[in-house]
């Protein structure tokens, strides 16, 4: 049923998508007058078109497939793990919070909830691991590859990302 | 200077200690900025650059193209461990190296991985060295049509990569060139897509979609396992670093050779590269194996075609970079510019005025492929080790080195979401039995097959029978037409059969 689900919502917006997405700003005059240029519609919509005659046939071919199947219920949509939904938000909120946050919040967080969420039942262990990998992973990204990780929007936590990159550089400035 | 004076001048300069010296170094950077996600080819020559300042221009040179063959190939370590492939050219070699990794075979897909890059690699030397001028008129005289029939044999596979399910496949396929659409259009730069959000302007980033789709996807399946197989997973963790044998590498001398033929013409080709050199290698293995239904459930063959490709097209791009100064890829561009600021006269009065730098070029480039071999499985093993790490720890880390690989490649955070956002499609693509890989070979495929084909166009001025009245263009479309319907075609008069 969640196949066949995905695959009527998919129709829907490839439909709408080829009405309404295809081209979002005018075609330039001299393009359009070319009766040579292939305009930057055609394209898009071509492949829309094949989509949708792919997506049709696949959506008969479940209902067919299914038609005797006592399990094809809107209710079996609803077997996916707990533990994914959960997977899924915490990926999803990561790459929504990594600014506000910055990266050592974020880094932290992640690591620590979906070590947890994975089954990780060593609190303290956890907790450690997560401290040290934040720190590693900044040395390789931000220290030696001269990434600029965010430091998020927060202020104290901007002022703690700040005052581990000052220490950071100081412990650098001494090595070097 | 003779082709022989090239060949013994370049050695020479590689037995300048220092030199020597500079080169393990930058096999040992560039494979480990290879193997970080995020991380391209292009961005490992860029980080290289700082270290030549100072030096004078052959060690550099040495220096620098030793920092791009090795990122490419270091990019496979992390593809066959982790599922994450740490460049773009990387993503075939996940279809059937993670698989590997994952029966406890790491050591033998990474063995394979690094062996037949380095023969890719010295494949694409000599044929630099030799062809240069000869490849580099050849390959000028590809037209846009040619290139398109090239891409479009490339995406015939679609209906091949999964024979059960060739509905399913093909609209993988073609989700995938549709997401290439989105952005801007290749040639007018109308927007197309975008459904108004200004962070997809310039088209779907690569890294971002193809780390979503393997590393984070994986990631989320495992989530789904009850705690208990986690858990004796953790236990359980054992690694084979066991290397393949001779009878293993005999068995794919055919395929080493076609690929690193293909991936050396691929990569000379402007605008191609590595990563469409190794889907193309890839898809072609797949319709000339005797068991096509095998890849991608783990054989070295899959590995094989992808490594090799990517590594030719590190020597072909070099082709027209020195012969006539035009960059044949992103990290070619990054070179170019490396060479002029060290007075290299890039073109074709390099081989007249300044052959010492082609010969350096050539000797570093054999070299690395040689010396990348030995370090490159001293890291690989060092990075299986940590597949023995219990998944509690190591998948938090996956999830994390995606997101700051995603944000790395142009310190977006849009590029996050992006990535978090294909994971997500990647689980539904798993759930509805489509086909990730073919979205991808679609993806990838999709800017250079619309681009050339509307250049085609244009210049056949709109009449699609003069398009493919070139031979090349002609023939390969053909033949790519035949492969796209064979296997739909054979079903069908099998099932009449029946």
């Amino acid at each position: 049923m969640f196949e066949l689900i995905c695959n009527i919502l998919l129709w829907l917006g490839l439909l709408y998508a080829y009405f309404f997405n295809v081209l979002e700003a005018p075609i330039p005059d001299r393009t359009a007058r070319n009766p040579y240029t292939l305009k930057p519609d055609v394209w898009p919509k071509a492949i829309i078109i094949l989509l949708l005659v792919c997506i049709a046939v696949n959506i008969i071919n479940i209902i067919r497939k299914n038609r005797n199947n006592p399990d094809f219920t809107f209710s079996s949509m609803f077997s996916i793990k707990v533990r994914m939904w959960l997977g899924i938000a915490l990926v999803v909120a990561a790459s929504f919070v990594l600014e506000p946050l910055g990266y050592m919040a974020t880094c932290f967080l992640v690591l620590f909830l979906y070590g947890l969420l994975l089954g990780q039942t060593h609190v303290v262990r956890l907790f450690i691991f997560a401290v040290i990998v934040t720190f590693l992973l900044y040395v390789v990204f931000s220290v030696l590859l001269s990434v600029n990780l965010p430091r998020g929007t927060i202020p104290e936590l901007r002022n703690f990302s700040l005052w581990v990159e000052g220490l950071v550089a100081s412990v650098k400035s001494a090595i070097m | 200077m003779t082709t022989w004076e090239l060949f013994t001048n370049g050695f020479s300069v590689l037995l300048d200690p220092y030199t020597f010296l500079m080169v393990v170094f930058a096999i040992v950077v560039g494979t480990i900025f290879g193997a970080l996600p995020g991380v391209s080819a292009t961005m490992a020559v860029a980080l290289g650059l700082p270290f030549t300042y100072s030096m004078q221009p052959i060690p550099a040179i040495v220096f620098l193209v030793a920092v791009y063959c090795s990122s490419i190939t270091g990019g496979s370590i992390t593809a066959i461990l982790f599922k994450i492939p740490g460049v773009p050219s990387s993503a075939p070699t996940t279809f059937d190296g993670y698989p590997m990794a994952q029966r406890g075979e790491a050591g033998k897909a990474l063995g394979i991985a690094l062996g037949s890059s380095a023969i890719g690699g010295l494949v694409s030397a000599l044929a630099m060295l030799t062809l240069s001028p000869q490849l580099t008129q050849a390959a000028l005289s590809f037209s846009p049509s040619d290139i398109f029939a090239i891409t479009f044999m490339g995406l015939s596979i679609l209906t091949c990569l999964d024979s059960k399910n060739i509905l399913r496949t093909l609209i993988s396929g073609l989700l995938g060139l549709l997401l290439a659409c989105v952005g801007q259009d290749p040639m007018y730069a109308v927007q197309r897509l975008t459904f108004g959000s200004g962070e997809l302007i310039a088209g779907l980033e690569m890294i971002p979609v193809l780390i979503g789709i393997f590393a984070v996807t994986e990631v989320l399946k495992q989530t789904a396992k009850k705690r208990e197989a986690l858990q004796s997973d953790d236990t359980n963790a054992s690694v084979n670093t066991k290397m393949p044998t001779w009878r293993e590498w005999w068995g794919i001398k055919w395929l080493l050779a076609r690929c690193s033929v293909i991936g050396t013409i691929i990569g000379i080709l402007p605008g191609a590269g590595a990563t469409i050199a190794s889907f193309l290698c890839y898809s072609t293995e797949t319709k000339l194996s005797k068991h096509p239904e095998k890849f991608g459930t783990g054989i070295i063959d899959g590995v094989a075609a992808s490594e090799t490709a990517n590594n030719a097209a590190t020597g072909g791009a070099m082709v027209p970079l020195l012969s006539l100064g035009i960059p044949g890829g992103n990290a070619a561009a990054v070179m170019m510019s490396a060479l002029v600021l060290k007075g290299v006269q890039l073109g074709p009065l390099l081989l007249v005025n300044q052959p010492q730098y082609l010969s350096a070029t050539f000797a570093s480039m054999v070299v690395t492929n040689i010396l990348m071999v030995f370090v490159a499985i001293g890291i690989a093993k060092v990075f299986a080790q940590i597949l023995a790490v219990p998944y509690s720890y190591l998948g938090p880390i996956i999830i994390m080195l995606a997101i700051i690989g995603s944000y790395a490649t142009n310190m977006s955070i849009a590029d996050v979401k992006i990535m978090a956002i294909a994971g997500v499609i990647g689980l539904v693509i798993s759930a509805c039995h489509f086909n990730s890989a073919a979205l991808i070979l679609g993806l990838v495929l999709g800017v250079i097959c619309e681009g050339n084909f509307s250049r085609a166009y244009t210049i056949s001025r709109a009449n699609l029978m003069n398009m493919f009245a070139r031979p090349v263009a002609g023939t390969l479309m053909v033949v790519s037409i035949v492969l796209l319907l064979w296997p739909v075609v054979s079903q069908l008069f099998r099932k009449k059969e029946a």
